[in-house]
């Protein structure tokens, strides 16, 4: 075998047997490293799997959206607005939509209700794919006059079960004015599709806008849909100098805000790195501060016995490594358990919040070798420099004077 | 058994596990690829702009297409009180222009 291998692998040697006599402390270190470990990666796992699930599945969403804003605040758009629109080239079309919320008072439940004209979306043929059981709710036969008629809903997974309600059965959702609005189930989206759809009651939008008592001539956005992508920042330009009182949010930004939020600046995510931070400075600071009396005597000790500067520092360098090598692979391994099995269980309760209805979903975090090198230097480096530093300070320094002092 | 080998088999135990686990989560990935078609059916056929995460408040629920500061519209100096809040990125501080 090769000599330089052989040495290092009897370093290695001793270097573990070393550990094994200060078996409680280097367990604890570890045990602590693999816990910053864990949920520094956990947090990292969490954003980028979220991150990638949102670019991935809201690909298809509206090219721009426009909503009408009045003293900061977003208020019901005039759908007369179309018509400042019809000059600019570009646009396929505009789709109004209804859409709010219905909060429950029963259940403490927030729903979104959505109404739009499934004649006018893009895909909207297909609807009926995303539901397991029933179609889509259709337009009213009397157009004029829904608040006559039982209106059609598809409600989202989660929904039907908060209100026990199967397909067919009918419900009543109460208008501003208090009076009732009776609807029946005709649809039941897939459960697949909760991370979309779980809190979805859709309508048409003739019977949101009975539901809500949205005055006719208002819709509470408008989606815009271009023939040439790459016009769309163009395009958003145009609306937003041809309706000044209104705010033009692309496709783009609407998957930056995402990024936003999930970003390792967040809130969140600043608590954590914060806790882990702090645990990982007094890890190092300990380390830093100076070997213990006892450490500096078996390096005195090793050095009379002819151990050479270099040797001393290897063999330190094999302890870092083993210890921040075993803590990484299992912060990481744990953390990914965590994220894909436990469904991020630790952060779940800052993700729902205070939700009632919240879906199941599973997160896969594509682990690329930039994640695990980034996680890496985050974490290892700092172990191994702030270890073999007071090393290399105390084997410098000759061995009687160590020993004596 | 040479303590160096020990510690190679824990090593080799411990990737063996990662790579079963990246294995399986290919697997899954590979599932919810394939339920892909249907949710860009869900986004394009009802003009969705946002996951259904947290429901609490309409700034979760929504934080694409409503504001990042309507925490703090309910009334002025209205805090913001819901947890899901906390996953807001904070804004870049304000500089005056010098």
């Amino acid at each position: 075998m090769n000599r330089a291998l052989a040495k290092q692998l009897n370093l290695v040697d001793f270097a573990l047997s070393s550990l094994w006599r200060r078996r409680w402390k280097n367990g604890a270190v570890l045990l602590v490293f693999a816990g910053v470990i864990f949920l520094i990666s956990s947090f990292h796992l969490v954003t980028t799997a979220l991150t990638a699930t949102t670019q991935r599945v809201l690909a298809p969403a509206p090219d721009i959206v426009i909503q009408k804003m009045t003293a900061g605040r977003q208020e019901s758009i005039p759908l007369a607005y179309q018509e400042k629109l019809t000059g600019l080239f570009g646009i396929k079309k505009v789709v109004p939509r209804i859409w709010g919320y219905y909060f429950d008072e029963v259940r403490e439940a927030n729903f979104t209700v959505i109404g739009v004209d499934p004649e006018q979306m893009p895909l909207a043929e297909h609807l009926g794919q995303v539901l397991a059981r029933g179609h889509f709710p259709a337009a009213p036969a009397n157009a004029a006059a829904p608040e006559a008629e039982i209106a059609p809903a598809a409600l989202g997974s989660l929904v039907s079960e908060a209100l026990e309600l199967e397909h067919g059965a009918f419900f009543s959702l109460f208008r501003p004015d208090l009076s009732l609005k009776t609807l029946q189930v005709s649809g039941l989206f897939r459960p697949e599709s909760d991370l979309l759809t779980a809190d979805l009651i859709a309508l048409h939008i003739g019977e949101a806008r009975d539901l809500f008592q949205v005055p006719a001539g208002l819709a509470t956005d408008l989606c815009v849909y271009v023939y040439n992508p790459a016009e769309i920042n163009n395009l958003a330009r145009r609306i937003a100098e041809a309706l000044p009182d209104s705010r033009v949010l692309t496709r783009e930004q609407v998957a930056r805000t995402y990024q936003a939020v999930f970003g390792w600046r967040s809130g969140f995510a600043a608590v954590c790195l914060l806790a882990a931070l702090a645990a990982f400075a007094i890890l190092a600071w300990d380390k830093a501060s100076g070997l213990s009396p006892e450490e500096r005597r078996e390096v005195a000790v090793l050095k009379i016995v002819g151990w050479e500067t270099p040797d001393i520092l290897a063999l330190r360098s094999w302890e870092a490594l083993l210890v921040a090598g075993f803590a990484f692979l299992l912060g990481l391994l744990l953390a990914y358990i965590h994220v894909v099995y436990f469904a991020a269980g630790l952060f779940r309760p800052v993700m729902v919040g205070w939700s009632v209805i919240h879906p199941h979903f599973t997160l896969i975090p594509q682990l690329e070798a930039q994640d695990v090198l980034l996680l890496f230097s985050l974490t290892v480096l700092p172990y191994l420099a702030a270890t073999v530093i007071p090393t290399w300070r105390c084997a410098s320094v000759p061995a009687e004077d160590a020993l004596s002092g | 058994m040479r303590p160096v080998a020990l510690a190679a088999l824990g090593l080799l135990i411990l990737l063996a596990c990662g790579a079963l686990l990246l294995i399986q989560g290919r697997g899954l990935a590979d599932r919810q690829q394939a339920a892909l078609p249907v949710l860009e059916i869900a986004v394009a056929g009802l003009g969705l702009t946002d996951l259904c995460l947290a429901t609490e408040a309409r700034y979760t629920r929504h934080p694409a297409v409503s504001d990042p500061l309507a925490p703090f519209m309910s009334h002025p100096g209205s805090i913001e009180h819901f947890p899901t809040g906390s996953f807001w990125a904070p804004p870049p501080p304000y500089r005056r222009q010098p």
